[in-house]
């Protein structure tokens, strides 16, 4: 194959500034390219020479896949920190090719019918390494994208892991609810019925509750309202003759945390299906 | 142009064969993982519509914008799936290598003449795809800023 697109290779060799320059200004004009034509023109040249050499390089590898990997993060790189968008980068590195394709035939290059035998195989070959450089600057781009938005959710990260707070499965959760659930009953009932007061301990109630709400959503929201039940019916039993309205803001601040919590959750949820998108 | 017609009747008319032959390599390709976990059967009909939709704007004077509307459907449909981009991007690549393979296969392009057309049938298919990529990769580029948007709020 590489014989046959030895001609183009030549090419590129003798005449790689002169394809930059052309594709520069194809791409700094260009339509679907619009970014690039912001940029001063030797930096736009300059990113065609290192192209069209690296291009030179990859005929004369083994490997060309790996050979073109440092090439695609640097371009993706460069055009990243330059905010051009990934649809521009990739439509400029089509014009290379195109250019250099442009270039080869205005030269004459493939003219007798061997010669036309070659230049299908040649494009062949060029297409090939084309794909192989536009699929690494997509998941390099796709790379920086996640580790931006890694710097930016920073805490909420944690939460968008599968499991957050540890890999818990599904029967040691309940286990831990329930243990967590008869822990609050013990302690209304202790407070209520020994001491008379409802003070200070129905605070720990929100440990039950913020992990409900992290683990099963919206779901969550039965957990904070079991203890709203749990600290009005023991207050209903044990604490006649005291005023309702404490326990009851309590009851209700349970319920607000447990619903503010599973909409908080829901919308991490959703920022994961967008993390686990890009 | 003409003489990429035969290309275009190949494509319209063995679909499901090609796509089956693209099915066959997707699920197994080393840059598509998200395939790998798929039923071909599943995602041979994507390929075949999108075959014969290709076949429909091949010789549009303006085929760019036919593109852009019917991949950006198809784009839609697998970031709804979840399939990252670059995967996404290197389906379409191995589809257009399909179209190649199998024409190659069937020996479609033999003689002078046809060697000629073989070229410009290739110089048309890459072209249409180009605008193919570009049109994917703007899409997708939306749908993930439309989703991080409507996050926010």
């Amino acid at each position: 194959m590489k014989t046959f697109a030895a001609k183009l290779f030549d090419l590129i060799e003798l005449k790689t500034e002169d394809i930059a320059a052309q594709w520069a200004k194809d791409v700094m004009k260009h339509n679907r390219t619009p970014s690039y034509g912001s940029l001063p023109e030797e930096t736009v040249i300059e990113l065609g020479v290192k192209f069209y050499r690296l291009f030179r390089q990859m005929s004369l590898s083994n490997t060309p896949y790996e050979t073109a990997k440092t090439f695609s993060s640097d371009y993706a790189e460069e055009c990243y920190e330059k905010k051009i968008p990934l649809q521009e980068a990739l439509y400029a590195v089509i014009l290379m090719r195109r250019n250099l394709w442009l270039y080869a035939d205005f030269q004459g290059t493939f003219m007798t019918v061997l010669e036309q035998y070659q230049a299908v195989e040649a494009l062949n070959w060029t297409i090939l390494m084309f794909d192989y450089v536009s699929y690494q600057i997509t998941e390099k781009y796709h790379e920086l994208i996640k580790g931006d938005a890694d710097k930016k959710i920073g805490f909420v990260k944690m939460l968008i892991k599968d499991q957050p707070f540890g890999e818990k499965k599904s029967a040691d959760k309940i286990l831990i609810m329930f243990i967590l659930l008869l822990g609050a009953v013990i302690l209304t009932y202790y407070y209520h019925s020994s001491l008379a007061t409802s003070t200070v301990f129905t605070h720990l109630f929100y440990i039950p509750i913020i992990l409900a709400s992290l683990w099963w959503g919206a779901k969550g929201i039965f957990i904070a309202v079991f203890l709203g039940i749990v600290i009005l019916v023991s207050h209903t039993l044990f604490l006649q003759g005291i005023p309702f309205t404490d326990d009851i803001i309590r009851a209700v601040m349970f319920i607000v945390i447990g619903v503010v919590l599973s909409w908080l959750m829901g919308n991490v949820k959703k920022m994961k299906d967008i993390y686990h998108n890009l | 142009m003409l003489s990429s017609l035969k290309l275009l009747d190949l494509m319209s008319d063995r679909a499901e064969s090609i796509a089956r032959q693209w099915a066959k390599d997707v699920v197994r390709n080393s840059k598509t993982p998200y395939y790998h976990a798929v039923d071909q059967d599943e995602i041979i009909p994507q390929a075949v519509e999108f075959y014969q939709k290709l076949s429909r704007v091949y010789t549009d004077k303006d085929p760019f914008t036919s593109i852009r509307n019917f991949v950006g459907k198809f784009a839609e449909d697998r970031f709804q799936e979840g399939i990252p981009l670059p995967q996404a991007l290197y389906a379409i690549v191995l589809m257009r290598r399909h179209i190649w393979l199998y024409a190659e296969f069937q020996a479609i392009f033999i003689t002078i003449v046809e060697q000629q057309q073989a070229m410009d049938s290739l110089t048309r298919t890459i072209l249409m795809f180009d605008y193919i990529a570009y049109a994917l990769t703007e899409k997708y580029e939306m749908l993930i800023k439309n989703s991080t948007k409507k996050d926010k709020r």
